[in-house]
C-alpha cells in the first residue's frame, strides 16, 4: 500500500527525467537537420561558406542614421557599401568603395560614385540617393545622434538645429542651403565649412551610408525589418529574430560578389560572457565577439584561438579642474598612476599603457607623440610627491565616479590605493550609465572631482581625439579651457599641410600631458580589441576603428 | 462566484493606475536620458528634437496622462531605445517566450516537487525523506546564476557530447531543458517542503485514522483525503511564486541567451526606455493580479469551507 504510493510517485519522477533526457539525447541528431534558420544550436557548420558569430547585444537599430553602437555598425557596414573603406594601419587611408574616386579642392569635395552598385530590389544606387540620405540624417525630425558628423558640411548644423514647428518653411529653407548636390547619377558635390583634410576618411563612418528612399518612404519606422529592408552591400539581411539572432546571406548582385567567400553569416546574440565562452568551446559558434569573464583572459591569451588587435581608443580619468584647481596636484595624481600594473594585472588583454592622450596607432603619432614622456607606463612616486609638495592648498578628499560596467571598479580601487600614497583620501562612487552621464553633464556635478571616461575614434585623425577637450565641447567634462589649445586645433582645422597639422597636434598634446601642460586628464591605457576565433576562420580582422569586413572572411573545411 | 470575479476585475483598474503612477515616479527619480547611449555627447539641438519627438519635453502630468491612455487603449507607443520597434511588437514577440519558460518551469516544479513532498511525508524521517529534502534545500539555496552557469558548463559543455544539449538558445526542445530546470528548481523546493509539511500534519488528523480504521485502502486515503487537504498551501503559494518566476526569469534568460521579456525589462530600465518599462510593468502587474485571482478561485474549489464563507 505505502509501497504502491511510493512506486507511483517515483514512477512519475522517473518518467519526467526520461522525457527530459530523451528530448535532449534523441533530439541531438535531428537538431542539425531541423536548423533551417541556421541557428547552430549544436555543432556549428564548419563547412566553408557559413560563419557563426556570437555578438554581445541586440542592435538597437539597423538604420545607418540611427546606428550609434558597435553592434549596429557591425551589421550595417556589412549589409551596405560605405562611401569609402579604410585601408590598413598605420595610415588608414581612404579606399574606393561606393565612391570610386574623388576630388578634394579646399572646401569642395566631389565624389564620383560607381555606376554598378545596386540595391537588393534591383534599382541602381545613385548620387541622389546619397544626398537624400544625408539630408535625412541631418533632418531635425529623425533625431540622429550622429548628425554632428555632418556638421563639417556647410549649412548642416543650422538645418539640424531647426525646430520643426508649424512654419515648416524655415526648416525647408535651411535644408535647401545645405552644401550638398547631385548634378548627375554618379556625382556628389559637397561644400564644407572649412578644408577638412580628414573628411574623406570620415566618410567611411556608418552614418554616411545611404539608405533606400523607396524602402524608407514605403515602410517608415519599420523599414529595417527583414522583408522590408533594402541594402546594397556584400550581404543582405534575411532574418532578424529580435534578441536572438540575425542571419545574413550573400548578395549576388554586389559588384564584388565574386570575391566574397561566405554564403551565410549567423549572428547569435549572447549577452553573457560566460555563456559565450561555453558556446565557443562547445563549437556552437566559430567566433566569440561577445567576450568572456575577465578572470579567463590570462588563460585564454595562451591559446591560438585568441586574437588581439590594436584600437584607436583610450581609457582615461578626467579631473574637474574647478575642484582640483592646482595643476601640480593634477600632475602628481597623473604621475602616481601605475598604468603597467593595471594593464598587466587587471585588464590583461594586451592594452598599452598610455603616456599621452593620442594613441600610438593614430596616423601621425610619431610626430604627435614626440616628447610625450612626462608620464610613464609605471608610477613615478618620487616625482609625484615633489609636485604634490608644491601644491598650496591640496584637495585631500577626492570623489571618483565611474559607471558600473565590468572592470571599472577594479581599476578604480587600484588607483585609489595609488593616490592614497600622495596623502589623498579617495571616495569611490559607482553609478549606472545614464545616471553617470547625467552627473558628468557637462558641466559636471560639483561633487565630481575625478571621473572615468573613454573615447574611441570616429575617424582616424587626431582632431577627433583632441577636440574632445575643446573649451565648451559637449564631450569635455573637465571644465577645462585653454586658449592656446583651442587656437592650435583651429589652426590645424584650417591647414591643408599634413605635416603642419601634425606639428600643431603635437603642441596641443603637450598642453594636455606634457611637462608644462595643464593635465586636465590622466591617460591610463589605449584599448585593444580581442576575440576568439576557430582555426578554420580566416581573414576575420578587427581594424583600429572596431570595424570588421565580412567580405574578406572565409571558413575552411 | 461571478460576483467575486467581477469585483476582482474592477479592482484591477485602480491597482493598475497606482502601479503606473509609482513606476512613472520612480523612473523620473532615477534621472538620465534614453537618448545618450555612448560616451559621445548628443548635440543639444538633436537632444531637443528627440525630446520633442517622444513627448519628453511636456510637463509630467501630460506625460502621465499619455501613458495611462496608451495602456488603456493597448497601444504602448514606440520604444525610445530600439528606434525601429514599438512596445506592442516587443511584447508580442518576447512575452510568449517568457510565458513558455515560466509555464514549463512551473509545471516542472509541480510535477517533481509535489510527488517529492508526498514521498518525503510518507517516508518521514527515513533516508528517503532526508535525501529528498537535501536535494530540495540545495536547489533552493544555490542562486540561479550559479546553477545556470554550472548546468551549462557541465551538461552542455563538458558532457555535451553525451547529452546533446546546447549551451544557449530557445529554439529547439533540447535547448529548453536546462533553463526550465534551472528556473524551476527554486519553486520545486518550495512546493516540496510545503506539501511535505502539510501532509505530515494532515496524516495526524482524526479523520485519517478513522478512514484507515474503516478499512479504506491506504492509497485511497492518501490520494483522496490527505492529498487534497495538503495541496492547499501549495496552491496559495503558486500565485506569488509566479512573481518569483517572472523576476527570476531575467537571470535565466540572460545566461541562456533566451529572447524573453525579462531581459528586455531590465535593459529598458537601464536604458531609460520609459515606454517599454511602462508597458512591461503593466503587463506583469496584470499577470500577477490574474494569477492571484485564479489561485483564489482554485482555493475555493479545493476547500469548500472557503466557498461557503465567501457567498
Amino acid at each position: 500500500m505505502r509501497r504502491r504510493t511510493l512506486a507511483w510517485a517515483l514512477g512519475l519522477v522517473a518518467a519526467f527525467a526520461f522525457v527530459a533526457a530523451g528530448c535532449g539525447g534523441g533530439g541531438g541528431s535531428s537538431n542539425n537537420a531541423n536548423n533551417n534558420a541556421g541557428n547552430g544550436n549544436t555543432t556549428a557548420a564548419t563547412n566553408s561558406g557559413t560563419l557563426t558569430v556570437a555578438i554581445g547585444s541586440e542592435p538597437p537599430s539597423l538604420d545607418p542614421g540611427l546606428a550609434t553602437d558597435t553592434t549596429s555598425s557591425y551589421v550595417v557596414m556589412n549589409i551596405n557599401t560605405p562611401i569609402v573603406k579604410l585601408g590598413p594601419a598605420p595610415d588608414l587611408k581612404p579606399r574606393p568603395a561606393l565612391a570610386q574616386s574623388w576630388d578634394v579642392n579646399g572646401n569642395s569635395v566631389t565624389l564620383h560614385l560607381r555606376s554598378d552598385v545596386t540595391w537588393t530590389d534591383g534599382t541602381k544606387v545613385t548620387a541622389q540617393d546619397v544626398v537624400w540620405s544625408w539630408l535625412r540624417t541631418i533632418s531635425p525630425q529623425l533625431g540622429a545622434d550622429y548628425a554632428y558628423q555632418f556638421y563639417g558640411i556647410k549649412g548642416a548644423q543650422e538645418y539640424n538645429g531647426c525646430k520643426p514647428s508649424a512654419s515648416n518653411n524655415q526648416c525647408n529653407d535651411l535644408k535647401n542651403k545645405v552644401g550638398l548636390s547631385a548634378p548627375d547619377a554618379t556625382t556628389v558635390k559637397i561644400q564644407l565649412t572649412s578644408p577638412q583634410p580628414w573628411f574623406m576618411q570620415q566618410l567611411s563612418h556608418v552614418s554616411f551610408i545611404p539608405v533606400s528612399k523607396t524602402a524608407v518612404q514605403k515602410y517608415g519606422d519599420k523599414w529595417t525589418a527583414p522583408g522590408h529592408i533594402v541594402t546594397d552591400g556584400p550581404f543582405k539581411l534575411t532574418s532578424w529574430k529580435h534578441d536572438n539572432s540575425l542571419t545574413l546571406q550573400k548578395y549576388d548582385g554586389w559588384y564584388n560578389a565574386s570575391q566574397v567567400k561566405l554564403n551565410t553569416v549567423n549572428l547569435k546574440i549572447i549577452t553573457d560572457g560566460s555563456t559565450a565562452l561555453q558556446a565557443f568551446n562547445a563549437g556552437n559558434v566559430d567566433v566569440n565577439d561577445t567576450g568572456w569573464p575577465v578572470s579567463e583572459t590570462s588563460s585564454l591569451k595562451q591559446k591560438p584561438e585568441y586574437h588581439q588587435f590594436p584600437a584607436l581608443g583610450i581609457y582615461y580619468y578626467g579631473f574637474n579642474v574647478k575642484q582640483v584647481t592646482d595643476v601640480n596636484q593634477r600632475k602628481a595624481m597623473a604621475l602616481a598612476i601605475d598604468r603597467k600594473t593595471i594593464v598587466e594585472n587587471i585588464t590583461q588583454a594586451g592594452q598599452v599603457p598610455a603616456p599621452s592622450f593620442t594613441p600610438d596607432g593614430m596616423p601621425g603619432a610619431s610626430t604627435i607623440n614626440t616628447g610625450s614622456d612626462f608620464l610613464k607606463p609605471t608610477a613615478d612616486m618620487t616625482l609625484a610627491n615633489q609636485y604634490m609638495s608644491k601644491v598650496k592648498s591640496p584637495v585631500k578628499n577626492i570623489t571618483l565616479i565611474f559607471n558600473n560596467a565590468p572592470g571599472h571598479k577594479e581599476i578604480a580601487v587600484a588607483i585609489q590605493s595609488q593616490w592614497q600614497k600622495l596623502g589623498l583620501n579617495v571616495t569611490l562612487k559607482q553609478q549606472d550609465w545614464p545616471q553617470f552621464l547625467q552627473f558628468l553633464g557637462p558641466p559636471p556635478n560639483s561633487s565630481v572631482d575625478a571621473f572615468r571616461m573613454g573615447w574611441v575614434a570616429d575617424f582616424p585623425d587626431d582632431i577627433n581625439f583632441l577636440s574632445v577637450l575643446e573649451c565648451g565641447g559637449g564631450n569635455n567634462y573637465t571644465n577645462w579651457c585653454n586658449k592656446q589649445f583651442d587656437q592650435d586645433l583651429k589652426q590645424a582645422t584650417a591647414s591643408s599641410s599634413q605635416s603642419q597639422r601634425y606639428q600643431l597636434y603635437q603642441q596641443a598634446e603637450q598642453i594636455l600631458t606634457g611637462k608644462n601642460g595643464d593635465m586636465p586628464i590622466a591617460p591610463i591605457y589605449w584599448y585593444t580589441y580581442a576575440d576568439l576565433q576557430k582555426s578554420t576562420v580566416q581573414g576575420y580582422k578587427i581594424n583600429p576603428m572596431d570595424e570588421i569586413d565580412l567580405s574578406q572572411v572565409s571558413v575552411s573545411q | 462566484m461571478l460576483k467575486f470575479v467581477v469585483r476582482r476585475v474592477l479592482w484591477t483598474i485602480p491597482i493598475i493606475l497606482l502601479v503606473i503612477l509609482m513606476v512613472f515616479g520612480m523612473m523620473k527619480e532615477i534621472k538620465g536620458s534614453p537618448f545618450r547611449r555612448t560616451e559621445r555627447a548628443v548635440p543639444a539641438a538633436v537632444m531637443a528634437n528627440l525630446n520633442r519627438k517622444f513627448g519628453l519635453d511636456r510637463p509630467w502630468y501630460v506625460q502621465y496622462e499619455r501613458y495611462v491612455r496608451d495602456v488603456f487603449t493597448l497601444d504602448l507607443g514606440p520604444s525610445l531605445v530600439l528606434r525601429n520597434q514599438d512596445v506592442n511588437g516587443i511584447v508580442e514577440e518576447h512575452f510568449p517566450v517568457s510565458a513558455e519558460l515560466g509555464g514549463l518551469a512551473m509545471l516542472f516544479a509541480i510535477v517533481v516537487g509535489v510527488p517529492l513532498g508526498v514521498i518525503s511525508a510518507l517516508r518521514a524521517n527515513r533516508f528517503t525523506d532526508y535525501a529528498a529534502m537535501l536535494v530540495a534545500n540545495v536547489g533552493f539555496s544555490v542562486p540561479a546564476f550559479l546553477t545556470s552557469t554550472l548546468f551549462i558548463y557541465f551538461f552542455a559543455g563538458k558532457w555535451g557530447g553525451f547529452t546533446g544539449l546546447p549551451t544557449n538558445g530557445w529554439d529547439t526542445w533540447s535547448a529548453k531543458v536546462l533553463p526550465v530546470i534551472a528556473l524551476g528548481l527554486g519553486p520545486l523546493t518550495y512546493f516540496a517542503r510545503l506539501v511535505r509539511g502539510q501532509m505530515l500534519e494532515t496524516l495526524q488528523q482524526d479523520y485519517v485514522r478513522t478512514a484507515k480504521a474503516k478499512g479504506l485502502r491506504w492509497r485511497r486515503v492518501v490520494g483522496v483525503h490527505v492529498l487534497r487537504n495538503s495541496l492547499i498551501p501549495a496552491v496559495t503559494a503558486a500565485g506569488p511564486l509566479l512573481g518569483f518566476i517572472v523576476t527570476g526569469s531575467f537571470i535565466i534568460e540572460n545566461i541562456f541567451a533566451i529572447p524573453g521579456i525579462g531581459r528586455y525589462y531590465v535593459t529598458s530600465v537601464e536604458g531609460r526606455d520609459y515606454s517599454t518599462v511602462m508597458g512591461i510593468t503593466v503587463l506583469l502587474s496584470i499577470l500577477i493580479i490574474v494569477a492571484n485571482m485564479v489561485v483564489d478561485i482554485l482555493y475555493g474549489v479545493l476547500d469548500p469551507r472557503t466557498r461557503e464563507a465567501r457567498t
